[in-house]
């Protein structure tokens, strides 16, 4: 599903290059769930980017669904990231303009896999039922990260990656949201990565790797 | 505390130098329009006072009833009789190239109450050889002197000049090599108008070489209960004065300045705005801190003055400049248009410093009276709660509505008050409606786009791209909709302003085909054109001759005025009414027809222009009652004409009865000659045989081109500040989307994140924005086409005395709509670029929804 292999990612920074990732390997398939730990500024976020095709490697291939991504222009990407990926952000990235529904539909119609059934499934399941019309503002912080998820969710991806859910959500949100999270996974089988600092929400998934000085320790699980 | 709290708050800009720059930016240029206007309006105005201070229109005037010049038999004959008439000389003179006007008088019989009459210790200075030439310190410039250096000096006159008004006897054995003189003495008042030269008469005669005719007679006003035998009375009231000639014109400008400051002022509420949605936090802790509300409020009062200061003094240093530019375009225009001489070199009194301050920090405190408002009434307990703005805003769009139709109401108002004022009244009420007009439909727009992007949303739904294309800019709407209504104002002036150009244009040129019915035109003193009618009509050359000649009348009584016993001084004007003119001569209302109104013209009826129509409410039909030398007579008139470009009123009539009947002057001959006539022959003959220079035989072309030349100058000034309007709109909607570039940026980014191209996105603000300009455009179109015929219909009848007809211009149209596009395309772009060159990535880290 997801192939990294011998990756290396380096800033140009005033003060000269800043290497970030140095040469990681990892592999995800269909229906693992993997969390990636590792201290501020260790690159877990540059290495979940990469995986989106958000930024292109300096080094090294990133694969997803047997793509490389190098080889990919960037409306190519685009196109991966809508039809293949849901992504789930620590800032929620909601569309302030659009509606509950909206915002839920709005991944799933780019990608022209708008399913009704599935929708309202996922309202229910996200507890969101009768806030359709509400704006994303309307919602508490636990409510936008489930919307959050829901439209992530809501395109029936291959892969989900989650840059720190829960880091902006109480502890009993956060675990509302990771259980909902890890339950729709399982629902849908696609394959997780998961950016985490916290060793409790890195718990309930397959394996765990850790990032220190742009290396991976893996920890499987 | 309070400069501690100002600290805090501006604070903000530093992060934000996007919304200080587009605040500035709206005060630079709310104040440099209007005070670039103002400065030109201050200018005039300082030249009229000084001419009327001179004399031109607070003395009565003597002219003969034979309609011979005044000479100095004439004055020394009523002096003899015990009149207290005062001589007065005018004429142009030619120095270093620039043209100066003339003024002798006689300051021992000049009325007391004129401001040369007491001139005290100096008049012996004045009045004795070798004289005094009185000049205002601004005249020195043409004579390429400084005010130190001036004071005595006597610069030689290089050439005779057009010395108008002389005979062609007076100016017999004229030439440039004898006029080696010098000007008397020079001493300076500042009372004095510009291009004046004023000094005793005995010194302008020797100047001008004109020692027995006179330009004027004049006498203190009311100081003559009736006229002289043989002379006719006019009465100081009933001459129009340059400042009430060209009121109007500079209540244009000063309309079209206001536009200009209310757009700036758009562009300072809205960045107002912006801040103090951004500051609520902030203002908030500060209460929360203990800042009493009213310090609150006082520092951010002190937030506003150090703007206004800033702002005032860019404007007005770039107001002064724009003013410069603009000057002797406007100069030329009142100068063409109203004879009105303008100081072509800016004149700023102290009340225009004043003004100007005062306008920007009144539109300054006017634009940020919201924002004091809600600090004043802050709840501090709604910290974090600026997220209602939702609920906010629709309240907003309610009150819009409601102001709207109460403006709207007001509008209809107006327009029923001029309906119940006579035609040509009611300047003031018809630009109050305009205004009107254009805030109520400012105000309609926001609501409007909201209803619009509602149905959108809901017919896209199907189109996810276009779906949030369409929800965003609706949530962009309440910090867009101050720069589009400001884009809506702009573009309905700009297209009712060019479309009443554009048909003005097409009416006067097609006027002046009309009207210069003859290919060649001769202009010569009275006494030079009449032998020289006489000689043309033997000529075998010459096809015909078609005199004209100029007069003046006293309006004595109109058909329902006969007790007001009122006079008003009217001009007359000559045209022989031959075929060739009686064809083509436009005639605006007629009695029963073209065929009847000549034949009547014929037998004692008059044709009177458009403006004295409107001013004295007469149509055809009417009668006229006019002092003629053999006395009152009633006159009919039988039509109406247009008579674009001319300030006063006139009464036409055929030339000899001008001449014979009301004493009036052969002014100038058109010609028509034979197709196989050798022009430049001709005109050699007659500078051969009349001594007339070639500039006075005027080829029906050059006319044509001068008038159209100075028709596009007097359009300069509209054109310019309509251009600058329409700028400060496109900077309005630029200003907005940059101080909020930085959060669309974000919102970007997350569509980017699933998977929308980034070229798509590029693209997207772009075809969002240019939707939004491209309806206010549209809206913008009936708004122009209303404010056109409000400018034609009413407000030119009202000014200048002349309705035009309303045209449509289909090109003009389209080029609103394509400046709408452009503009919001251009406003657009520099974000749009940021975005191209900003990663993605990086602006996905940069925060929360």
């Amino acid at each position: 599903m997801l192939v990294l292999h011998q990756v290396h990612k380096t800033f140009s920074t005033p003060q000269g290059t800043l290497p970030v990732l140095n040469g990681i390997n990892l592999t995800l398939q269909q229906g693992d769930s993997l969390a990636l730990m590792g201290e501020s500024g260790s690159g877990k976020s540059t290495l979940l980017h990469l995986a989106a095709g958000l930024d292109l490697p300096s080094d090294g291939e990133i694969c997803i669904d047997g793509h490389a991504l190098s080889s990919l222009d960037e409306p190519a990407r685009a196109r991966l990231r809508r039809q293949s990926l849901g992504l789930v952000f620590q800032q929620f990235h909601l569309v302030p303009s659009l509606s509950v529904i909206d915002n839920l539909r709005l991944q799933a119609r780019l990608a022209d896999r708008e399913d009704a059934e599935w929708t309202a499934h996922l309202m229910a399941r996200l507890g969101l039922s009768g806030r359709e019309a509400y704006y994303p503002e309307q919602l508490s912080g636990g409510q936008q990260q489930r919307l959050a998820i829901g439209r992530a969710l809501a395109a029936r991806p291959r892969l989900l990656l989650a840059d720190e859910p829960t880091g902006n959500l109480d502890e009993q949100s956060a675990d509302t949201v990771l259980g909902l999270l890890l339950d729709l996974v399982k629902e849908t089988r696609c394959a997780l990565l998961m950016v985490t600092h916290s060793a409790r929400v890195a718990a309930p998934l397959d394996r765990l790797v850790h990032l220190h000085l742009g290396r991976l320790e893996d920890n499987a699980s | 505390m309070i400069l501690r709290v100002l600290a805090t708050l501006l604070a903000h800009y530093r992060r934000h130098p996007g919304q200080l720059a587009m605040l500035l930016l709206g005060l630079w240029v709310a104040s440099a329009l209007w005070s670039s206007v103002q400065a030109v309006n201050a200018t005039a105005k300082d030249s009229y006072a000084r001419a009327n201070a001179l004399f031109s229109a607070n003395l009565d005037e003597l002219s003969r009833r034979d309609g011979q010049p005044l000479t100095r038999e004439d004055y020394l004959r009523l002096r003899r009789e015990g009149f207290p008439v005062s001589p007065i000389l005018e004429g142009t003179l030619e120095i270093d190239g620039e043209r100066l006007t003339i003024v002798g008088i006689e300051p021992l019989t000049l009325p007391s109450s004129n401001t040369l009459g007491a001139s005290g210790a100096a008049l012996t200075a004045f009045i004795t050889p070798p004289w005094q030439t009185r000049l205002a310190p601004d005249t020195l410039d043409l004579l390429g002197l400084s005010r130190q250096q001036a004071p005595g000096m006597t610069p030689a006159v290089d050439s005779a000049g057009d010395r108008a008004g002389d005979s062609a006897e007076d100016r017999a054995g004229d030439s440039i090599e004898d006029s080696g003189q010098r000007l008397p003495p020079l001493a300076l008042r500042t009372d004095l108008p510009p291009n004046t030269l004023v000094m005793d008469i005995a010194a302008a005669a020797l100047l001008l070489d004109r020692d027995n005719t006179l330009s004027q007679l004049v006498t203190a006003p009311g100081a003559l209960s009736t006229a002289p035998e043989g002379y006719r009375l006019t009465r100081a009231a009933t001459l129009a004065s340059p400042e009430q000639l060209t009121e109007s014109f500079h209540l244009n400008l000063t309309a079209l300045a206001l536009l200009s400051l209310v757009v700036g002022l758009f562009i300072v509420q809205a960045a107002l705005g912006l801040a103090m949605e951004q500051r609520l936090t902030t203002l908030r802790t500060l209460r929360a801190l203990g800042v009493p509300a009213a310090t609150l409020v006082m520092a951010i009062l002190l937030e506003l003055l150090v703007f206004g200061v800033l702002g005032a003094a860019l404007g007005l240093a770039s107001g002064i400049w724009l003013a410069g530019q603009l000057l002797p375009d406007v100069a030329t225009t009142l100068s063409s248009l109203y004879q009105a001489d303008v100081n072509r070199s800016l004149v700023l009194p102290w009340h225009y410093w004043v003004g100007s301050l005062a306008i920007t920090f009144g539109g300054l405190l006017l634009a940020g009276s919201g924002v004091l408002w809600r600090a004043a009434r802050l709840n501090v307990l709604a910290l974090g709660q600026s997220q209602a703005w939702r609920l906010a805003y629709q309240r907003q769009l309610n009150r819009m509505t409601l102001g709207a139709a109460a403006v709207a109401v007001l509008a209809l108002g107006l327009v029923l008050w001029l309906s119940l004022l006579p035609p040509g009244q009611g300047v003031l009420i018809s630009f109050g409606f305009v205004a009107a007009l254009l805030l109520s439909s400012a105000l309609c727009l926001p609501p409007l786009i909201n209803g619009v992007l509602h149905l959108l949303q809901r017919w896209l739904r199907r189109h996810p791209l276009a779906h949030w294309a369409v929800a965003d800019i609706q949530l962009q709407l309440p910090r867009l909709s101050l720069a589009m209504m400001a884009l809506l104002i702009a573009l309905a002036t700009n297209l009712g302003v060019s479309s009443m150009v554009g048909g003005f244009r097409l009416t006067f040129l097609d006027w002046l085909d009309q009207r210069l019915a003859a290919p060649l035109y001769v202009n010569a003193s009275p006494s030079t054109l009449a032998p020289m009618l006489d000689w043309l009509d033997a000529r075998p050359d010459v096809a015909e001759t078609l005199p004209t000649a100029r007069g003046s009348v006293d309006l004595l009584a109109m058909d329902d005025a006969q007790e007001q016993g009122t006079r008003k001084r009217i001009a007359l004007f000559g045209i022989t009414p031959a075929p060739t003119i009686t064809d083509r001569w436009p005639l605006l209302d007629t009695t029963e027809g073209r065929p009847t109104a000549w034949a009547a013209l014929s037998a004692n009826s008059v044709f009177i222009n458009e403006q004295m129509a409107v001013a004295q409410q007469l149509v055809p039909g009417d009668a006229v009652t006019l002092d003629t030398p053999q006395g009152a007579r009633p006159f009919e008139i039988a039509a109406v004409y247009p008579d674009y470009g001319n300030p006063r009123q006139q009464i036409l009539v055929p030339t000899e009865v001008l001449i014979q009947r009301f004493g009036g002057e052969v002014a100038s001959i058109g010609l028509v000659v034979n197709d196989r006539a050798d022009r430049q022959a001709l005109r050699q003959a007659m500078t051969d045989r009349f001594d007339v220079s070639t500039e006075a035989m005027v080829d029906q072309q050059e006319i044509k081109r001068l008038a159209t030349q100075i028709f596009e100058r007097t359009f300069t000034i509209t054109r310019a500040l309509n251009g600058l309007t329409l700028g400060v709109a496109a900077l309005a909607l630029l200003a907005t989307l940059l101080a909020q570039a930085r959060e669309r940026r974000r919102q970007l980014a997350s569509l980017w994140a699933l998977g929308v191209p980034r070229k798509t996105l590029t693209f997207l603000p772009l075809f969002q924005l240019g939707g939004l300009a491209l309806f206010t455009g549209v809206v913008a179109i009936p708004l122009g086409i209303a404010i056109t015929w409000t400018l034609v219909a009413i407000i030119n009848v009202a000014a200048f005395g002349w309705r035009l007809p309303l045209y449509l211009f289909p090109w003009d149209i389209l080029i609103t709509l394509i400046t709408a596009l452009g503009v919001a395309l251009a406003a657009a772009a520099l974000p749009s670029i940021q975005l191209w060159r900003t990663s993605p990535q990086a602006m996905l880290n940069q925060g929360a929804t």
